[in-house]
């Protein structure tokens, strides 16, 4: 498979109190299209922080990151939003959903910034929200929603502008177990589907849902290993 | 014979008629068609009038405090009963127009000595004096008070905006544009202040009506304490909007300028 996202020897440092801290160290790092990986390692190891500069959030210390071949560290600002905003999916821990859209205007948030008319949008916006299993809730806001539901919202929002890679981090970790199961079923899917996913989490069962696992501390990558479909180490 | 005496009185002293104010009417139980005794002093010998009119008394602040009655009489019976005599302290003249109301007052003041004539216009100006100094005192309140409400409504707004960090962060980081980011936080606090004018033009328009209301009954005055016009409600929703949009455009170039991992706070 062709590389989708290439980080060559990321470097974050961060100052606290006047002391320099080293939340990403010498990082190199493929993901390709259609890939499946999973980022875990203790609290403060560095994974949101790797998963920021992969997602062109943050701008690396040192180091490059490239998207299908383009050096998106060098960006401006203004380039790096619009660049977010068409290829990359990002879902989060704790959803951010707009609490005044509802579900079907979250979705079809990030297409209206993209400038696709509305008869187009809300087509998609509905297609999205059956995806994701919740066509019969797109009238409802966020309060409304559970929190399974709402992520599944943010999932279809991450998808609006059929972006090649989602980042995604702990999206599992404000979900109870049975709740958490269904965003995993509907990662694997999504996956299945042919988007790339890189998912950082604390949660054994969506790192294993993954088709690799890399293992990170102290900044840096120590392991990784591939998985089998089933979530047993193949390599 | 008897019947032609009773026409012959009749004609030679008709019954008198007088007017009564509102207030009178009501305190004294008095309607039109019933008979009232007027008299110089209380107890004194009077005349036996015919009330044939009750009359509304005009907005004039200069009246509303002082608890008086108005008699509408007769010029000849007033004389007779007031034993003034035909002398008088003051009385108006109306004229047709203005060139009219300038020979009438040349005219006076040429033939009668110790008179003096002023247009009305004048008297009015003259007698409102201390209304404008309440009417400046009420407008320093006023400017006062917008000038409080309007730091105050900036304040709110910017806490509002604030309160949205989260949101803001997750929009950028999701790829809205700043511009985007901006333009729908200004539009929004336009919406609030325009909402939050509106609900202040009925709040103020309600309030007015309950203090005329309550004063009008308090004085049994037709006057209007309180207004709510159309320039007033005009400036307070321009005041309004242009406060909403400054302070949304304060608040939005904050949040936009800040980096959004830092306003998630990481």
């Amino acid at each position: 498979m062709s590389a989708l996202l290439t980080a060559r020897d990321l470097y974050r440092d961060y100052a606290l109190d006047g002391t320099a801290v080293h939340a990403v160290h010498g990082v190199s790092l493929d993901v390709a299209a259609g890939e499946y990986v999973a980022i875990v390692g203790p609290s403060g190891c560095g994974k949101s922080s790797l998963l920021n500069l992969l997602g062109a959030i943050d701008r690396p210390t040192a180091g490059t990151v490239s998207f299908q071949g383009r050096d998106v560290s060098a960006l401006g600002d203004r380039a790096l939003t619009r660049f977010r905003l068409l290829h990359i999916g990002f879902v989060f821990q704790r959803f951010y959903l707009m609490p005044i859209l509802t579900a079907r205007e979250n979705v079809e948030l990030p297409m209206a910034e993209a400038g696709m008319s509305r008869p187009d949008r809300e087509q998609r916006g509905d297609e999205l929200l059956r995806y994701v299993g919740l066509q019969a809730r797109g009238r409802h806001r966020p309060t409304q929603l559970s929190g399974g539901e709402q992520q599944r919202v943010a999932i279809a929002r991450a998808l609006a502008n059929r972006p090649a890679l989602v980042l995604a981090d702990e999206p599992t970790g404000e979900l109870d177990a049975r709740t958490g199961a269904e965003i995993i079923a509907l990662f694997e899917r999504l996956n299945a589907d042919g988007t790339a996913l890189v998912v950082v989490t604390h949660d054994e069962e969506l790192a294993h849902a993954a088709r690799r696992l890399i293992h990170m501390r102290d900044g840096a990558i120590i392991t990784q290993e591939v998985l089998a479909p089933n979530g047993s180490s193949g390599a | 014979m008897l019947l032609l005496l009773a026409f012959a009185v009749q004609v030679v002293m008709p019954q008198r008629t007088i007017a009564i104010d509102d207030r009178l009417a009501a305190d004294a139980h008095l309607a039109v068609g019933d008979r009232a005794v007027v008299s110089a002093a209380p107890g004194a010998p009077g005349d036996t009038v015919l009330i044939s009119a009750i009359v509304s008394r005009g907005a004039d602040p200069s009246e509303i405090a002082r608890g008086e009655y108005h008699v509408r009489l007769h010029l000849d019976q007033l004389e007779t009963l007031t034993t003034y005599g035909d002398r008088v302290d003051r009385f108006d003249v109306a004229t047709r127009d203005s060139t009219a109301t300038r020979r009438a007052l040349a005219a006076i003041n040429d033939a009668a000595f110790g008179f003096r004539a002023y247009p009305s216009k004048d008297i009015a100006v003259e007698t409102s004096a201390t209304f404008k100094v309440v009417s400046r005192f009420h407008r320093a309140i006023g400017v006062i008070t917008i000038v409080a409400s309007a730091i105050f409504l900036l304040c709110i707004l910017l806490l509002k905006v604030e309160e949205r960090r989260r949101d803001v962060a997750a929009l950028r980081l999701i790829g809205i544009s700043r511009r985007s980011v901006f333009r729908a936080i200004v539009l929004e606090a336009a919406l609030v202040a325009l909402l939050g004018s509106a609900l202040g033009v009925a709040i103020g328009w309600l309030t007015s009506a309950a203090v005329n209301g309550y004063y009008q009954a308090f004085y049994r005055t037709p006057l209007r304490f309180s207004i709510v016009t159309g320039d007033i409600v005009l400036f307070a929703v321009a005041l309004s909007l242009a406060l909403g949009v400054v302070a949304g455009a304060l608040a939005a170039l904050r949040l936009v300028r800040t980096p959004p991992l830092r306003l998630l706070g990481r």
